[in-house]
């Protein structure tokens, strides 16, 4: 028989995750005022190229929690969706992250420091723990992020 | 090589099946049944090929090379995974998910209990289920170490 909504949930020893992956498209230059021109270049070859370039970044988002005996659910999608909408894609998709986004103004906008502020701008999420931010950059490069801990599983 | 390089390994095999299901739970309104669970809710059910990925933790078998024989896991997971789910009605069919919403968190914790006890060489280390290419859940023991 199932439950109304607020039962406690199943302890188990067992831990589950919810992942989802997003989409958006940004450009981006890497760049950094503390090195000279010719050691920017050195180290950053063509991602250097004074007019940046773009990727279609793939994200991917993982959540926990205790799963509602209710719905089934760690946190219903819809709800999800809407907060990684208003603070990740709204935001960065389309955009200069060099330009566009404030925290690019004085980092490097390298896929790591960009696992980083995305994780940032989730972490707040109400509805369930942000374990890990993944971010495929082009199909050959991923970068994952999870904190202050080790990544898991 | 040899067996003086010590450590775990970790493998992973992945299978695929089709399903239906729906999100409905008697206790709550239809009308709150509709505000959760959306078009999900769709009385007649509806369908996902699930992809699943088996991730089995252990060290090799200082003679065979082997976490454990892939042959076997395959075996396991026909038996106790493609035979009860696939190209079943979840809600309907598959008698450990009775009682429960067959979201992608509830199946993934229902083929670990599945998987775990069966697995006797190396252990189950995580499970993933993609329901679609942008959706998942995973299951795993917790405090697992890092893979």
């Amino acid at each position: 028989m199932l439950p109304k909504r607020g039962e406690p949930p199943v302890n188990d020893g067992l831990k589950v995750v919810l992942g989802r992956r997003y989409r958006f498209a940004a450009s981006h230059r890497l760049h950094t005022e503390k090195l000279s021109e010719e050691e920017n270049f050195r180290v950053f070859g063509k991602c250097n190229n004074p007019y940046g370039h773009g990727h279609n970044y793939v994200v991917e988002i993982h959540v926990s929690g205790p799963v509602d005996l209710a719905t089934g659910m760690i946190v219903n999608l819809a709800e999800l969706d809407q907060f990684v909408e208003r603070e990740v894609l709204e935001p960065l998709d389309h955009k200069s992250l060099n330009e566009d986004v404030q925290a690019f103004r004085t980092t490097v906008p390298t896929t790591e420091n960009l696992c980083k502020e995305i994780y940032r701008r989730l972490k707040e999420f109400p509805l369930a723990k942000v374990e890990r931010v993944r971010i495929e950059e082009t199909c050959n490069n991923a970068f994952e992020y999870a904190g202050s801990r080790n990544c898991g599983p | 090589m040899d067996g003086k390089i010590k450590g775990m390994v970790y493998l992973t095999r992945k299978i695929e099946f089709s399903a239906s299901h729906l999100y409905h739970n008697p206790a709550l309104s239809d009308e709150e049944n509709r505000r959760i669970f959306g078009k999900c809710n769709n009385p007649h059910g509806h369908g996902h090929n699930y992809t699943l990925e088996v991730t089995v933790e252990g060290e090799p078998d200082p003679v065979t090379g082997m976490v454990l024989d892939l042959k076997e896991l395959k075996t396991i997971l026909e038996r106790e995974i493609m035979e009860r789910m696939d190209h079943r009605f979840l809600n309907y069919e598959v008698q450990e998910l009775k009682g429960q919403i067959p979201t992608c968190e509830n199946i993934a914790r229902v083929v670990w209990k599945l998987l775990e006890p069966k697995i006797t060489q190396g252990r189950l280390h995580k499970v993933r289920l993609y329901e679609s290419a942008d959706i998942f859940a995973e299951c795993y023991q917790n405090g697992a170490n890092r893979q």
